[in-house]
């Protein structure tokens, strides 16, 4: 089974429905690509450690309008609702797979260990849209910038998009400045996001870059000429009514 | 070395298949057991609920056994701790730290994501007391039953303690029989098992001691002796339920102490 859909992924700075209550335009968005009436959309709420407050706002977001349905890896013995038996093929058969915010290092520690990491590859290369905000962003790509323990540091990612990112661009000073070092020390070039932007990515290339804020940002980091440069990069404001995202 | 190094002693583990302050919100008797065994005065107590991803029932219930009788703080990986410390600032500073129950996988596979693993066997060797139940009692030893994938399965512990351990022997029955299988078939090795409410404590990597907060639970040696397995019942000593020390008022500036000691610390 194949869903015709080429490998996508919406790596969103900040924002969606658990960041922006009242502002759907980035969650809007991504649905829009699933092209269907009532699509499939799994929430993966890992990051969090499954947190119930999470889980309900999503399903209070999507299910008048998707077919919802969630995976919990830390109550799998408890039948409150989440996916039971197997995940695999309830992963793949998704049009949308969403992951939640929190820490990417426990995100990644327990999908590693509950073979999550190859079932989400998998579901990216049959064309599942997989999408997610902060951590849920973070962890497609090679290397990502992450400051929830602490000092900003770099870990690995899934490696889908062979970039690396930063998000909340826009919230803390010193994440831009670490970045920019980051990056000058041997990490791969990449995209930063600020709160409100989201990336969208087909196969492994940017396609463009999307907002549900006007003034939200993003950037191209990378080295040029032994500097860090950081490239501004267009943004479409999904509220603007003349936009046309057929000719973005 | 600080003194607070110095006056620790031998590395210790209470492991409890059950009970705690999580199971058993109105018996304090396993929790001021875990206490007892800290021998540096004003205790430092962390927790770390992350086998349930750091659910606020769980942490909430925490402070409200051990905030009158410890220093107490707990530690999350899912959300923001708000501090720049080092984990292993926050973790070698303890003097017991104790970890709740939920999925063995996820708690093993988060604390090595985070390195935590390495800094629990330094807090170990170095005499901070290691408590817990359920997949936080389980995760010390060689290996033990767990069913964070949804049917029972064995899974390998951090090997801290020889041996293999076994919870909820009485509150989960259908456990039981697995443990024993995999015992007998060389897939755990030997080891114990306990019912809710039953702790083991190993000094070093023996085990000393059994204890309990409820009358008639016990706890079980099994070994493999060929193919057949040899059962010992241990039957724990009950724990008192007199008043113990937290239940004392705390004086004034005690408690104010404290509160400084932890905003300093929060620095």
């Amino acid at each position: 089974m194949t869903t015709g859909r080429p490998p996508q992924i919406v790596a969103f700075g900040g924002g969606g429905f658990s960041m922006e209550a009242g502002n759907p335009l980035l969650d809007d968005y991504v649905l829009a690509l699933a092209a269907r009436e009532r699509p499939r959309v799994c929430f993966v709420p890992t990051a969090s450690g499954d947190a119930d407050h999470y889980v309900v706002r999503f399903y209070r977001t999507f299910s008048t309008r998707c077919d919802t349905s969630h995976v919990s890896l830390f109550r799998r013995d408890r039948g409150d609702g989440a996916v039971e038996g197997d995940l695999e093929a309830h992963l793949l058969a998704q049009d949308v797979i969403y992951v939640g915010g929190g820490s990417v290092v426990s995100l990644l520690g327990a999908w590693r260990a509950h073979g999550l990491d190859r079932v989400l590859r998998a579901a990216w290369r049959r064309g599942v849209i997989l999408c997610g905000l902060s951590a849920g962003s973070l962890c497609w790509f090679q290397e990502a910038v992450t400051a929830f323990h602490g000092a900003p540091t770099v870990v690995r990612g899934l490696g889908l998009l062979p970039h690396s990112n930063c998000v909340h661009y826009d919230g803390e000073p010193e994440r831009r400045e670490e970045y920019r070092r980051f990056v000058g020390d041997g990490v791969t070039p990449g995209y930063a996001a600020d709160d409100g932007a989201a990336l969208h990515f087909v196969g492994r290339e940017l396609r463009r870059v999307v907002s549900s804020r006007p003034r939200a940002r993003a950037f191209r980091v990378e080295p040029r000429d032994g500097e860090v440069v950081e490239q501004p990069l267009a943004v479409s404001y999904l509220g603007d009514p003349r936009l046309d995202l057929a000719v973005a | 070395m600080t003194i607070r190094d110095r006056l620790r002693g031998d590395p210790q583990i209470l492991a409890m298949g059950g009970g705690g302050f999580t199971m058993e919100p109105d018996n304090p008797a396993l929790d001021d057991y875990v206490l007892s065994l800290v021998k540096v005065p004003e205790p430092r107590i962390l927790f770390l609920p992350t086998a349930s991803g750091d659910p606020t029932a769980q942490i909430t219930g925490f402070y409200a056994r051990f905030a009158r009788r410890a220093s107490a703080s707990h530690l999350s990986l899912f959300r923001r701790h708000g501090s720049a410390r080092s984990l292993a600032d926050i973790v070698l500073e303890q003097d017991a730290i104790y970890v709740g129950g939920g999925s063995m996988r996820n708690l093993l596979a988060i604390w090595r994501a985070h390195e935590l693993d390495a800094l629990l066997q330094e807090a170990w060797r170095r005499g901070i007391v290691l408590a817990g139940l359920s997949a936080g009692a389980m995760c010390w030893f060689a290996g033990g039953v767990t069913r964070s994938g949804g049917p029972l399965e064995t899974i390998e512990g951090l090997g801290l303690l020889p041996g293999s351990f076994s919870v909820h022997a009485d509150g989960e029955p259908e456990r039981l029989p697995v443990w024993l299988a995999a015992v007998r078939g060389g897939e755990l090795p030997g080891g114990w098992a306990a019912d809710d409410g039953v702790g083991l404590l190993f000094r070093g990597t023996r085990m000393v001691r059994v204890v309990s907060s409820r009358p008639g639970t016990a706890a079980l040696r099994v070994d493999a002796v060929g193919d057949e397995l040899v059962r010992h019942r241990i039957e724990p000593e009950l724990l008192g339920t007199a008043p113990t020390l937290g239940e004392r008022p705390v004086p004034d500036e005690i408690r104010e102490l404290r509160e400084l000691r932890q905003a300093m610390r929060r620095g």
